[in-house]
């Protein structure tokens, strides 16, 4: 899957954010956070996985996704957004 | 105004949930705990185990597990074994299996999804989490009455059974049980007590020089060197043995004679100050029974308290009960709720022992719930509750 069609959606990045963050969340939880539904969560959770970005781990009913740090690109992309948000409390410092 | 000097070194050596390093006259026990347990650290795929720790208040059942819990962990680490030990207390989880088993599993999955399945389910997730990871888990299930009191045998027969269920898979689970009455065992039925029955460790009650030993340990640790004197701990360790061996209340009482002292300024804890601290302890109502109680459950049990106090009555109807709860809200400003949701309080209440309810069974106009307040006296439960309401 090409880099642009990952990272084309707001949405998607918002879910990556918010398992860089947080490492593991079921699906409810993600939408309620990223303020998506439930479908278009889910959707979203789907591309991430073929991507590599993310896994899922099975609990009965339950499905939990998480970051996968195992992936080369994941790591990277973890990096990225950790680089980002301290970019931003810096400047807000010197601001 | 905060007094410049105090007697206290460190307050927290007093705090209930303080696990001291050593504990006078539990030895003993420790030993035994430990050897029921030494095949986790040996062979611990190959077994669970199953152990009961009975005693009366304050005779240190939680922290003799608590302290083995934290031996036992480091242990563990050190020989590479993955050994998780788990310490619930089912009275602040309301009695229900299923928050109990949360959280558990929220210590292996902190963000685990809060609702949406049940509790069996939940146990069987939480089987896999420890497959997963290879892991040993000891659960100690403190004040199993309340467990036993909400759910009946069942609660207790699945946690114990969960393991049986998979014969042929590792063996993971090891329960230890916490009850102050082995009583309370005759309530299960044969099967689920059948599985507990085997290893019990009694706790006796501590006599007063025991008493002493554990007061001087935490004295020591807690206090400044010569605050306090010996005539005052030895006052501590009467009434506490008046109080039926009790260390825990002998720890809070040194612990309020202490901030008796700091208030007047005193340079020592005198006698004067255990006997003012001792009028103002409760011994069945004690901060921590109304510490995990929410606020309409204080203002519902204050409505009670005071009710119970205008009546000679034995019993309070349940609408009774909501018409003083109303009352009570009323004066704290608090939008009261319905009455399903009292309801649920009142159960509640009842399953930690606080009050009883029971239902009156079909009478001339309907059914009610009938609510008595049995080992508390009203007034007592009255001035505590509303120190806790202001705060």
């Amino acid at each position: 899957m090409s880099i642009e069609t990952v990272f084309s959606s707001k949405g998607r990045v918002k879910i990556l954010k918010i398992l860089v963050e947080i490492g593991e969340l079921n699906i409810s939880e993600i939408a309620r956070r990223a303020k998506l539904n439930y479908t278009t969560t889910n959707q979203h959770l789907q591309v991430l996985e073929t991507s590599g970005l993310v896994k899922h781990k099975n609990f009965g009913r339950i499905r939990i996704f998480r970051f996968n740090q195992d992936n080369p690109r994941a790591r990277s992309i973890k990096e990225l957004m950790e680089e980002w948000n301290k970019m931003r409390i810096d400047k807000h410092v010197d601001g | 105004m905060f007094a410049l000097t105090s007697v206290f070194k460190d307050e927290s050596k007093l705090d209930i949930n303080y696990v001291p390093p050593r504990l006078p006259h539990r030895e003993t026990e420790l030993k035994l705990l430990s050897q029921f347990f030494r095949f986790a650290l040996e062979t611990p795929s190959k077994m669970t185990q199953r152990v009961l720790v009975v005693g009366k208040v304050g005779t240190g059942k939680t922290v003799l597990t608590q302290l083995f819990g934290q031996n036992i962990s480091r242990e563990a680490q050190k020989r590479g074994v993955n050994l998780h030990y788990v310490h619930v207390n089912c009275r602040e989880c309301k009695g229900s299996l299923f928050m109990i088993v949360q959280r558990v599993v929220l210590q292996f999955h902190p963000n685990y999804p809060k609702r949406g399945y049940s509790a069996h389910e939940l146990l069987q997730a939480l089987m896999q989490v420890l497959d997963e990871q290879k892991a040993y888990l000891i659960l100690t299930l403190d004040e199993l009455d309340a467990l036993i009191q909400n759910e009946g045998s069942d609660a207790l027969y699945t946690l114990t059974r969960v393991q049986e269920d998979r014969q042929v898979r590792t063996q993971r689970l090891s329960l230890i049980g916490i009850v102050r009455d082995v009583a309370l065992l005759n309530r299960l039925d044969t099967s689920a007590r059948s599985t507990l029955q085997r290893n019990i460790i009694q706790l006796e009650k501590y006599s007063q020089p025991q008493l002493r030993d554990i007061l001087n340990d935490r004295v020591n640790n807690a206090f400044h060197t010569n605050t306090v004197p010996t005539q005052s701990l030895d006052l501590i360790a009467e009434l506490a043995t008046l109080e039926g061996g009790d260390a825990r209340y002998a720890i809070e009482l040194i612990w309020r004679a202490g901030k008796y002292a700091d208030t007047e300024g005193a340079r020592q804890v005198l006698p004067e100050h255990v006997r003012k601290a001792a009028s103002s302890v409760y011994p069945t109502i004690r901060k921590d029974t109304i510490s995990v109680l929410n606020t309409h459950q204080r203002l519902l049990l204050l409505g009670i308290a005071r009710r119970f106090k205008q009546s000679d009555s034995a019993y309070l109807s349940m609408g009774e009960v909501e018409n003083a709860y109303a009352v009570v809200c009323e004066e704290y400003g608090q939008e009261k709720r319905g009455h399903t949701r009292l309801w649920k309080y009142v159960n509640e209440l009842s399953a930690i022992d606080i009050i009883k309810a029971e239902s009156s069974g079909v009478g001339q106009r309907g059914k009610t719930t009938l609510i008595s307040l049995p080992k508390v006296s009203a007034a007592d439960l009255e001035t505590e509750l509303i120190k806790s309401l202001k705060v």
